[in-house]
């Protein structure tokens, strides 16, 4: 395995998938975890498998940014098949802040509403997001998380660009789902699409994508 | 009722800035009603709790008219019910959200006036009031020029700052921001880096020894035309706007449009693509008028470019991803202004090729000066690593302008020092 200057891109472009995984795995309504610094990369050529990369990043919840947490993460990009998801490994050193009580209080929130929540362009052009949709905003990057897990390539860099539309749908069961649709910014095309994706989430549970859909052909 | 009114409205701005209340849709009607008969009919509709509806005038005696305030869902049936019962009523306000906003933006805009700041360097702003700051600047700093360098291709000027304070043909500085209009911060950031190159000239030593030797041109938004379009319809846009001869699409990419490896990798020839190259080199008459200032004034010295986001500073190539020659140079200087960055927020930016440390990009700006004899070409990628991206809060402007100019101010000293 070889050493990858951290400051170079192929260590990025893999550290941006350890990150959407982490943000689907990790995230809530209460935590937007974010890479504060990579700290090392090494690259691993594994014939007739793919290419891995070893990485140390350290992380930080945006809602706490006094706080750090390290984090070790193996991507593995399959070799040749452009519709296989990467796959990704990751161990997280420590407890992350609990989010227990912004997650209940989120929950109910949302849960006693009278009218089906609707919001559009968070953030807004001049980056303003009310605060009362932060937490909308922090399941957007859960979703898109997913998104960029499965779509990510050596040759992409995806980022969670805005959320165009998110509309909740009530359900009768005890999740809570939002119907997004988000445009992701790939840095190496530089385009911007939009992706359609359905979010379950429960305090307990945790974030599920249901259903999920990118952008038609000549988008 | 006036002071009402005005009671009203700012509680309904309270309201809306506090719990995210919108009045969107929501319209206020004047009923004029014309005996008994109909004030009992608003006193019965008064009565109806879940149409929410909020009399600013309440329903009294005939003689006096009703404002009512009827939210977007209730509109529709209200009148339906005004006009069944041959009730007469005009709208008074036909969004009231509208109105708010309105008096939200000349609140703030009275409040700047008061407070005597002028321009307000920490908000985004159109090209217009960019335009006529810049007229400002001009006109209050005897060193400050504008001057125009050309027309985009929807026939906006494409207006620099010259600053100079003396001498014929100094050795020059170029600063552009915002040749990729979707990244707003770094217009905003090239304004606030104009006034203070111009306020503080003669006290600050740095500059003012700067400025005593060289000269400065400074274009704050190189892509005019996609900028307005990022304001009026669409704040993703990234390209020019120019009609590209066979295809639907619009627009060529300025930084894959230079002459540095033209047509090569990084670049895209669907005209659809965010990275479109354009038909040939310097198509693109925003990438042309540089181009022919700069090889018609003969003596620039440093070409720096501002973009948006991923906190980077580079140099070249980007078309090949082979060293240049200056290669020590060059990485030592980015790491001392990446180094001056840091010092003031903790902002860490990546210094490096712009091929290894982004993409491999042909036709990219800084890979033409630097080939054209201009040493020291810089492009920065500002704030922030991807939370807002390129809409980045507005609250942010001032500190990326601020870490942003020391890293440019430490490569313009060492330049200033190569130079003389």
């Amino acid at each position: 395995a070889m050493e990858l200057p951290p400051s170079h891109f192929p260590a990025a472009r893999a550290a941006a998938v350890a990150m959407g995984y982490l943000r689907y795995l990790r995230g809530g309504p209460g935590r937007g975890l974010q890479l504060r610094e990579l700290r090392s990369a090494r690259r691993q050529d594994i014939d007739d498998v793919g290419h891995k990369y070893y990485l140390e990043l350290e992380l930080e919840d945006v809602l706490d940014k006094d706080r750090t947490v390290n984090c070790t993460a193996e991507v593995l990009y399959p070799l040749g098949s452009q519709s296989s998801a990467p796959d990704v490994q990751l161990t997280v050193q420590g407890e992350l802040r609990s989010t227990e009580e912004a997650d209940k209080e989120f929950y109910t929130r949302i849960r006693s509403l009278e009218k089906e929540l609707v919001a559009e362009n968070i953030p807004d052009s001049h980056g303003n997001i009310p605060p009362e949709l932060e937490p909308i905003h922090l399941l957007a990057w859960a979703a898109s998380g997913y998104v960029i897990w499965q779509n990510s390539t050596e040759n992409t860099k995806f980022h969670l660009a805005q959320v165009k539309h998110v509309k909740q749908v009530k359900r009768s069961d005890e999740d809570l789902q939002f119907d997004y649709v988000v445009l992701l910014h790939e840095m190496v095309s530089q385009e911007v699409l939009p992706w359609q994706v359905t979010l379950l989430w429960h305090p307990q549970r945790g974030a599920r994508v249901s259903q999920c859909q990118g952008p038609a052909p000549g988008d | 009722p006036a002071n009402m009114k005005l009671l009203l409205i700012f509680s309904a701005l309270l309201g809306a800035s506090l719990c995210l209340e919108t009045f969107v849709g929501h319209q206020v009607l004047r009923i004029k009603t014309k005996n008994e008969e109909e004030v009992k009919q608003l006193q019965l509709l008064e009565s109806l709790e879940h149409l929410e509806l909020d009399f600013w005038i309440n329903p009294s005696a005939p003689a006096l008219p009703v404002d009512v305030r009827i939210p977007a869902a209730s509109v529709q049936s209200v009148k339906a019910f005004l006009e069944s019962q041959g009730i007469e009523y005009s709208i008074l306000i036909e969004d009231l959200q509208d109105v708010l906003d309105k008096e939200r933006q000349d609140m703030a805009r009275s409040a700047q006036r008061q407070r005597g700041t002028g321009f307000d360097f920490g908000a985004y702003h159109t090209l217009d009031d960019i335009n006529e700051e810049l007229d400002h600047l001009a006109s209050e700093y005897s060193f400050v020029e504008k001057i125009q360098i050309g027309e985009s291709y929807e026939k906006r000027p494409l207006y620099v700052l010259k600053f100079s304070t003396g001498g014929s043909q100094r050795p020059a500085i170029w600063l552009d921001a915002g040749i990729h209009s979707r990244e707003w911060v770094t217009q905003a950031s090239a304004l606030w880096i104009a006034n203070k190159i111009a306020s503080d000239y003669g006290t600050d030593d740095s500059i003012t020894s700067l400025l005593d030797k060289m000269d400065l041109f400074l274009l704050p938004v190189a892509n005019p035309d996609g900028f307005v379009y990022t304001h009026t319809t669409n704040r993703m846009w990234r390209k020019t706007r120019s009609k590209i001869p066979g295809s639907v699409c619009v627009g060529v990419d300025p930084n894959r449009n230079w002459d540095a490896g033209f047509g090569g990798p990084g670049a895209s020839n669907n005209p659809c693509s965010e990275s479109y190259h354009g038909p040939s080199a310097n198509s693109e008459v925003e990438v042309k008028s540089v181009v022919d200032f700069i090889k018609n004034h003969g003596n620039f010295k440093a070409f720096l470019t501002l973009h948006s986001y991923s906190q980077l500073l580079m140099y070249p190539y980007g078309y090949k991803c082979t060293r240049p020659d200056d290669y020590a140079e060059l990485e030592s200087l980015g790491r001392a202004a990446a180094n001056s960055i840091r010092s003031l927020y903790g902002t860490t930016f990546q210094v490096g090729t712009i091929c290894k440390t982004i993409y491999q990009a042909s036709g990219g700006s800084i890979d033409w000066s630097y080939d054209n004899g201009i040493k020291y070409s810089f492009a920065f990628e500002l704030r922030d690593t991807g939370r807002y991206g390129f809409l980045l809060p507005a609250s942010q402007i001032l500190p990326a302008a601020k870490e942003t100019w020391l890293g440019l101010q430490r490569i313009m000293e060492h330049v200033r020092d190569k130079s003389s």
